[in-house]
């Protein structure tokens, strides 16, 4: 058994007071057959009321709305998480399987992102698990990480397209090669050590549970990992996400760190 | 039946009718090269007559397709029975603009969704109706056969008095009915875009004849997991029931398209609590998806075990190989419609197109088969309308209205849309078309 402590911390500043804002955080860590959240705390500045739901994928959020006059906005999120239990995550829910075995959104592939996989055809193992893996090799192997040259509206053919990103688009490009596989696959936020932000991963449908996968380090997850939310795309599992009135321009800065701690 | 309208009293007045709907505001807003133009919506006197054993008929045929339709989409958003049990493809859910994940899991009050459905219908030449389209979302034209009707029985007493027909003037009190049934405690309003919407006249009048509050998003506010109105001092008034008149996508920019100004942050977290109703319910787009369409006769029987009323026009979907054989092999006969599209758009007809034309939609149709349906090109029946004193025939269709509380129920009215070109067979009121009263004998 591992215990993990994290801290995921998140603020913005506005050049110009704002006067009043909504906000959704998607940002606490989910209990699964792998990890075991603990102790999870929520502060948020302006400390204001704030609501929780879940939403059709079984994240949750906390949302309300902040009347309070501002020039920062942030939220911490700290906690312990226990790894080390299990492989598999949370059981499949056999209903919405088939949600997670379509093309949507980010996750779309495109000529070039088919005509990839189509090269593939003859090579790829039978058994629905080694497929994913042997494409997540694939995946590592030609595509090159590189921060800066893809935003978060990038879709998987458009970074396809150039090689390069970050997570975010491996992630993306190995679903869309999954759905072209019929194999259900989500896309995973969540948090690792070293890192400084959030990470994102893939999760597949086998036996009835979910297992992550991670193309941007090429392993299955493991006890480091921290998982937060799920959805088809990096859209649905957006961390946080908010309007407000006034605030000029803004700059946020984004803190995460996960340690191991001794377990007693 | 000609001889019979001719004598109408009411035709003498047409032009008074018209007069008056202008100057009460009953126009079509439409943008045309990105310039807002209002234009009048041109009514016709000559009404369409439905006999009373035909329009019984309608009404058994349009209640069970919405009763089908209704709890289609409450499968699809729970156990999805009906794509395991292999009647509906996944491809035509999970890969349609219409299906809404984020309504998995969210039931609506009681349980309904199609609050107020507008089907599309046209009569054919041989005597059959044949469902054109279901619209579930947000569908509008309820306002114009109801004030035309009033303005009508006010130019002309004694037509109204001559002939036995069902009163229309009641669908204010169904609505009313329809959104009281579902409120969750508090105000009933109806949300509106805004007057620059090609149915704020639709919005205002219906607001004023249910007695609901007219309401743009600035004045609802989510607080504490609860909906309110926004009171002119400031004060805040629960808000149990929204007949909206904005679509999914604008409703909530926290949760759907976050570029939103007209709608309402968090208004979909509170209905997922079951705190206030949605008519009609988010999420109503997975079932009237032109592909979908295909699927009702069998979402029929299989939910309600009964043989469809109502018929579809004869449709074919090129997904299925022997389907896209046929259409290949009838392409010139048939009309292909893009099931993305709606308001008469993205519809051609196989025999009005070049050799070119053809080729290069035949190349995608084989690409992207999921995309077109193909039908038979219903050679449905004129109706008369006046134009400058004659009497000529032009192509009509019908919306008929269904509302459903404790079960469906249908408007003994509805809309009659026609083209005023002669050779066109698309009635959409944004293409130009006029309207017609719809007349249900009552005996």
């Amino acid at each position: 058994m591992k215990k993990l402590t994290f801290d995921y911390y998140m603020q913005i500043d506005y050049s110009e007071a704002v006067s009043s804002c909504h906000f959704t955080i998607k940002c606490l860590p989910k209990e699964t057959l792998r990890q075991k959240p603990e102790n999870v705390k929520v502060r948020l500045s302006p400390d204001v009321p704030y609501s929780t739901g879940r939403d059709s994928f079984g994240n949750t959020q906390i949302y309300g709305w902040d009347d309070v006059e501002h020039t920062t906005f942030s939220f911490r999120i700290t906690g312990n998480v226990y790894t080390g239990f299990d492989r598999r995550e949370e059981q499949a829910d056999e209903d919405l399987l088939a949600v997670f075995r379509h093309p949507h959104g980010l996750n779309r592939a495109g000529a070039e992102l088919s005509a990839y996989h189509e090269g593939m055809a003859g090579a790829l193992p039978e058994d629905a698990y080694e497929k994913a893996l042997f494409l997540m090799h694939r995946v590592h192997e030609d595509f090159v990480y590189e921060k800066g040259c893809t935003d978060v509206e990038t879709t998987a053919e458009e970074a396809w397209k150039q090689g390069r990103g970050v997570c975010q688009d491996y992630a993306h490009i190995l679903i869309a090669l999954l759905h072209r596989e019929r194999i259900p696959a989500r896309y995973v936020t969540g948090m690792i050590p070293g890192e400084g932000a959030s990470h994102a991963w893939v999760e597949i449908e086998k036996d009835g549970f979910w297992y992550g996968i991670d193309p941007t380090n090429d392993i299955p997850v493991g006890d480091d990992y921290i998982k937060i939310g799920v959805g088809r795309d990096a859209a649905d599992c957006q961390i946080n996400r908010g309007i407000m009135h006034g605030g000029g321009s803004q700059s946020q800065l984004v803190k995460v760190s996960v340690d191991e701690e001794q377990a007693e | 039946m000609e001889e019979r309208i001719q004598r109408l009293d009411l035709l003498q007045h047409t032009d008074t009718v018209n007069e008056l709907l202008a100057r009460y505001g009953v126009k079509f807003g439409i943008y045309k090269n990105n310039v807002f133009k209002e234009q009048l919506f041109p009514f016709d006197a000559i009404p369409r007559v439905i006999a009373h054993e035909e329009f019984l008929f309608l009404e058994r045929g349009l209640k069970q397709r919405v009763m089908a339709l209704n709890l289609f989409i409450k499968d699809i958003y729970s156990k999805k029975q009906i794509v395991k049990d292999g009647i509906v493809p996944e491809d035509f859910i999970f890969a349609s603009s219409g299906y809404m994940a984020e309504c998995e899991g969210a039931m609506p009050p009681k349980g309904i969704y199609t609050h107020i459905s507008g089907i599309d219908l046209v009569k054919g030449k041989d005597e059959n109706w044949y469902i054109l389209e279901d619209n579930l979302r947000v569908p509008s034209g309820a306002s114009y056969p109801m004030i035309a009707r009033e303005l009508c029985r006010r130019s002309s007493p004694d037509t109204f008095h001559d002939n036995r027909l069902e009163d229309n003037r009641n669908y204010a009190d169904l609505l009313r009915h329809t959104m009281d049934y579902v409120n969750t405690g508090g105000h009933t309003v109806i949300l509106t875009p805004g007057r620059y919407n090609a149915a704020y006249f639709e919005h205002s009048f219906l607001a004023e004849k249910t007695g609901a509050h007219l309401v743009n998003g600035s004045e609802l506010r989510v607080k504490n997991d609860r909906l309110y109105y926004v009171t002119m001092s400031g004060g805040l008034e629960p808000v149990g029931a929204v007949y909206r008149r904005i679509s999914d996508d604008y409703l909530d920019p926290m949760n759907f398209r976050p570029d939103s100004l007209i709608g309402i942050p968090h208004i979909y977290d509170v209905f997922r609590k079951g705190n206030v109703a949605l008519l009609n319910a988010p999420g109503n787009g997975v079932a009237d998806d032109k592909g979908i369409y295909y699927f009702v006769p069998k979402m029929i029987r299989y939910y309600l075990d009964e043989e469809p009323v109502l018929s579809n026009a004869p449709t074919y979907l090129p997904f299925y190989e022997k389907d896209m054989q046929y259409v290949l092999e009838n392409f010139d006969r048939l009309v292909l419609k893009d099931v993305a599209e709606a308001g008469g758009y993205g519809v051609v007809f196989g025999s009005t197109m070049t050799k070119e034309q053809k080729e290069d939609f035949i190349a995608l149709l084989k690409k992207e088969p999921r995309r077109f349906i193909a039908q038979e090109v219903i050679d449905f029946q004129d109706l008369d309308i006046m134009e400058d004193f004659f009497v000529i025939p032009r192509k009509a269709d019908l919306r008929a209205f269904v509302l459903m509380a404790e079960e469906p129920l249908v408007w003994k009215s509805g809309l009659t849309r026609f083209s005023r070109n002669p050779d066109s067979f698309i009635v959409n009121s944004s293409q130009g078309g006029g309207f017609k009263d719809t007349w249900v004998l009552s005996q």
